[in-house]
């Protein structure tokens, strides 16, 4: 393979991985810079958006141990892909709003440690509960039939047509986000209130909804990574745990509250995944702590933020 | 009368920050609040201003009850602060920080506008370019918040405080870190929004100086209790107010 072809090689494969990282991270971020809010059940929404998103998509098989003793059989839509990708932002979206309500508001006043404590149990719950029905062993979610095989893209080589969708869809779902906080009222007030909340509140706006609104928008997004993850890495009830992780790290490398912040965070962090797995396997989570590591010492607020992680 | 506070008491524990202070302040007729540092004057201002709830007492504008109401919605009332720390959206242009605080006044509550593209309230826009032309900040509509010099970011933050177009407006050390030519031109912009807008002005202040230029009537607290209420002469006479603000220093 050519340099050229191999150098745009890295960069589709470190934008595939990166992809599904900004999705997860976005949400992440929001809710810590608009509320100061700890959300590790965030990942539930991924849990959510690969579960979910294989039985409206294909079928999904409950084979877990309650699922058993109560004859609960296999459940599918066999809708389609691009149906559940459709579909599950709005339930992700919904989820979200009951999630702000009922876990996140009762503890916006409570020290971090409570939330992660309180949120991490969330997710673990969720994760067991999948365990519970539908069972912990990997099930398959297969591409759809039209992004399977390659694309050439000429000179520049032949590479895996559904990297480049999923490079793609979330291209497309960032772009759209990005322009709704840019230039609506509601993404105005997350801004400001991103800055200053309190200030915000003098002012006479009530961010109350603006900040809800946003919290199931960054749910939606996670859902939707779900959905385009789930063909990409395994789906266990371990992998919600598994995406939390390097999502956080994104968020700490690009810095809290900013969505520009959790696309150069996540490509940092996919590149570095990326290339230590091509050529150094068994170091590829250690340099990403590393990589996070490096960056909160020289730049604590992270590469673009504006309120530092610990305030 | 605009607003009255009736008993105002405030205690944190065994302190008694407010002690029980009746303010009067008409419409029009601009009042300074002055004291020692520690007199109560900043925690008056935040109890009127609903940023604390009051232990005892009342809060009355234009003769309702307002007190314990949120923050928001007493600025939606007309009542607005200006801050003794540097309270603007460093991040955000000068333009934006303006349409932040005029989208509080009337559209701040989002009730079923989600999609709603930034500027579809024309009051909003003009409010808040009307605002940046008054401050003279105008030109730098554009600039994000943190590089301006000083001077332009507390000129900026009083614009936020009048962005809501106010009919009460706090200012609680206006001039604090300015330079004598800044200071200056600050008051100058102070007396302008009280001729032009017709805006009733709440200063909390040290400087002797501006208190005279600018206010009709002085309140004087020590110790969270109003000890002297009246015009600046008649202020600058009482000798409570010499012996427990100066010391006994002739002013």
């Amino acid at each position: 393979m050519s340099v050229v072809g191999s150098v745009v090689g890295f960069m589709i494969q470190t934008l595939a991985v990166s992809s599904i990282y900004i999705l997860v991270a976005i949400g992440l971020s929001i809710t810590l810079g608009t509320l100061k809010f700890v959300n590790f059940a965030h990942a539930a929404m991924y849990l959510a958006g690969v579960y979910i998103g294989l039985g409206i998509a294909l079928e999904l098989q409950f084979s877990g141990d309650i699922a058993r003793s109560i004859g609960l059989g296999n459940v599918g839509l066999d809708l389609g892909f691009l149906a559940a990708l459709a579909i599950i932002p709005i339930i992700t979206f919904g989820l979200g709003l009951l999630m702000e309500r009922f876990v996140a508001r009762p503890f916006y006043d409570r020290p971090d440690t409570d939330q992660i404590l309180v949120t991490f149990g969330i997710l673990l719950i969720v994760q067991e509960l999948i365990r519970a029905f539908v069972g912990g062993r990997s099930l398959t979610f297969s591409r759809p039939a039209w992004a399977e095989g390659a694309i050439s893209l000429g000179p520049l080589g032949t590479y895996a047509s559904w990297r480049l969708a999923i490079i793609g869809i979330t291209s497309v779902l960032v772009l759209a986000v990005y322009l709704y906080i840019e230039y609506t009222d509601v993404g105005l007030a997350v801004r400001a209130g991103t800055e200053d909340t309190e200030m915000v509140n003098l002012l006479g706006v009530r961010a109350t909804r603006p900040f809800l609104v946003i919290f199931g928008v960054g749910s939606g997004l996670a859902g939707a990574a779900g959905v385009v993850g789930g063909p990409v890495f395994s789906v266990v009830p371990e992998v919600g745990v598994g995406v939390l992780v390097p999502a956080f790290l994104v968020v700490v490398v690009g810095g809290v509250g900013s969505i520009v912040g959790s696309v150069v965070g996540g490509l940092l962090i996919g590149a570095v995944e990326v290339g230590l797995v091509m050529n150094a396997p068994t170091w590829s989570s250690v340099g990403i702590y590393a990589l996070a590591a490096v960056v909160l010492l020289v730049r604590p607020a992270g590469l673009m933020g504006a309120v530092e992680v610990d305030e | 009368m605009l607003l009255e506070t009736k008993g105002l008491t405030k205690r944190f524990g065994e302190l008694t920050a407010v002690d029980e202070v009746n303010l009067q302040i008409q419409e029009g007729d601009s009042l300074s609040v002055i004291g020692p540092n520690g007199a109560g004057k900043s925690t008056t201002v935040n109890l009127i201003t609903g940023l604390l709830n009051p232990t005892e007492g009342k809060v009355l504008y234009r003769g309702e009850d307002i007190t314990g109401q949120e923050p928001h919605e007493i600025v939606q009332q007309g009542l607005s602060k200006s801050f003794q720390t540097a309270s603007i959206f460093p991040d955000l242009t000068v333009e934006r920080n303006a349409v932040v605080a005029s989208l509080g006044a009337e559209h701040g509550s989002f009730s079923l506008n989600f999609l709603r593209r930034l500027g579809n309230y024309d009051d909003v826009l003009e409010r808040a370019e009307q605002t940046m032309r008054d401050m003279g900040l105008y030109e730098q509509r554009h600039v994000e918040a943190k590089s301006l010099p000083y001077g332009d970011k507390r000129r900026l933050e009083m614009a936020l405080a009048l962005a809501s177009d106010p009919d009460l407006l706090f200012l609680d050390e206006p001039t604090a870190g300015m330079s004598p030519d800044e200071t200056d031109d600050t008051v100058d912009l102070i007396e302008r929004i009280k001729e032009e807008r017709g805006v009733t002005i709440v200063l909390i202040e040290h400087d002797m100086e501006i208190i005279f230029r600018v206010s009709d009537r002085i309140a004087v607290l020590n110790r969270g209790a109003k000890i002297a209420d009246g015009t600046p002469d008649e202020i600058q006479g009482d000798p409570d107010v010499q012996e427990a603000y100066l010391g006994g220093v002739e002013i």
